[in-house]
């Protein structure tokens, strides 16, 4: 759900990253706010856990270029994995514009992946909202890890909706595939919003 | 619950900061901050300036939904005022409607019942200009007509430095 305000001439869109707990989502956030330029993020903030588990989220505002005289502004927030935090992943998808939904690649987690994104769907619904229309990304992350399962597996495991959706590989730590999830997240956001004009080839 | 758009005129912006300089002035409160309750920064009046309303709006919106969340594990709808008392700044957070907050900064030339009373009226002028606002165009002006593939494409490059 975006915010247009018309007077302060700003954008805002609302972007999560879900998934099960350790996929790397609060890691995408971490890379994101290390790489930015400075006039192109704001201040993260992570509502964590001592030992760094995500507690209720974490929350990052970014911006490209602008729409028109008007700064788009994208919040990216992350859930808490763990089933027993569900609540508190309700309360952060509210208004939400766009998904990127973190997988984790290792055999041993799929089970988790599968739950994760079924519990996604159901918490969506309760706004409304459905994964068939919401613009949103895969990521299948830890690919530098020895135990994962093939790409194909994992396309035909997690990405077999309605509608077949981008998914990107990636090394969230080092930075791989991150920026390309959140590029594409953006432009799937902005193309649901304002429509996209078809080109005129002469 | 399915959530309306939120699209803000420069006539409804004008309303809004109207109201919230009057509550300022009112309650001798030193900040006022309009969120929308999934925690986006909606307007702002006094020293909500200098804030980062972002980090704030983000904060507040996720303390008062938890709350709001907890009112119902008791059986209530929700509680409709949040109040965290500092040394020097006190906080009070009240429902304007459905999707949004009125948050408030005050500090000891007022009292939490001041606050509290002018609160109440702010957020009911604002909740009836948020209602009229539903009922205009979302994109109009330079935004009715589709971006250019170009257009996407520059405002979802995020980059690294």
């Amino acid at each position: 759900m975006s915010i247009i305000n018309y007077a302060a001439r700003v954008i805002n869109f609302k972007i999560v990253y879900y998934g099960p707990g350790m996929a790397g989502k609060t890691a995408n956030l971490q890379y994101i706010h290390r790489c930015l330029p400075g006039d192109n993020k704001g201040k993260m903030i992570s509502l964590a856990t001592g030992d760094d588990r995500t507690l209720f989220f974490d929350f990052l505002p970014v911006s490209a270029v602008g729409v028109r005289g008007f700064t788009t502004r994208f919040q990216l927030y992350t859930v808490p994995g763990q089933p027993h935090y569900n609540m508190t992943r309700k309360l952060v998808l509210r208004g939400v514009d766009g998904v990127v939904f973190v997988a984790d690649s290792q055999w041993d987690r799929l089970r988790e992946d599968v739950e994760s994104l079924r519990n996604l769907d159901d918490n969506l619904r309760e706004y409304g909202l459905d994964l068939a229309t919401l613009p949103h990304v895969i990521q299948y992350n830890k690919r530098d890890l020895g135990s994962v399962a093939p790409l194909d597996y994992l396309e035909y495991l997690l990405n077999r909706g309605m509608r077949h959706v981008p998914f990107f590989e990636a090394v969230a730590l080092e930075g791989n595939g991150v920026f390309d999830t959140l590029n594409t997240v953006s432009r799937m956001v902005l193309v649901k919003e304002f429509g996209q004009a078809q080109e005129v080839r002469s | 619950m399915r959530l309306h758009d939120i699209v803000i005129h420069e006539s409804d912006a004008a309303r809004i900061d109207a109201i919230l300089r009057r509550f300022l002035s009112d309650s001798n409160s030193s900040a006022a901050l309009l969120i929308d309750r999934g925690g986006q920064p909606l307007a702002e009046a006094g020293t909500a300036r200098t804030l980062d309303v972002g980090s704030v709006g983000a904060l507040a919106a996720a303390a008062f939904s938890a709350t709001a969340a907890l009112a119902q594990l008791l059986g209530e709808s929700e509680f409709s005022v949040l109040f965290h008392e500092g040394v020097k700044e006190s906080m009070h957070v009240s429902t304007v409607d459905e999707q949004t907050i009125l948050l408030a900064i005050f500090d000891d030339r007022t009292t939490i019942g001041m606050v509290r009373l002018f609160a109440r009226e702010a957020c009911a002028s604002i909740g009836a200009v948020l209602e009229e606002t539903r009922k205009r165009p979302k994109l109009v002006g330079v935004l009715a007509t589709p971006l250019t593939a170009e257009e996407t494409r520059r405002a979802s490059d995020h980059r690294p430095a």
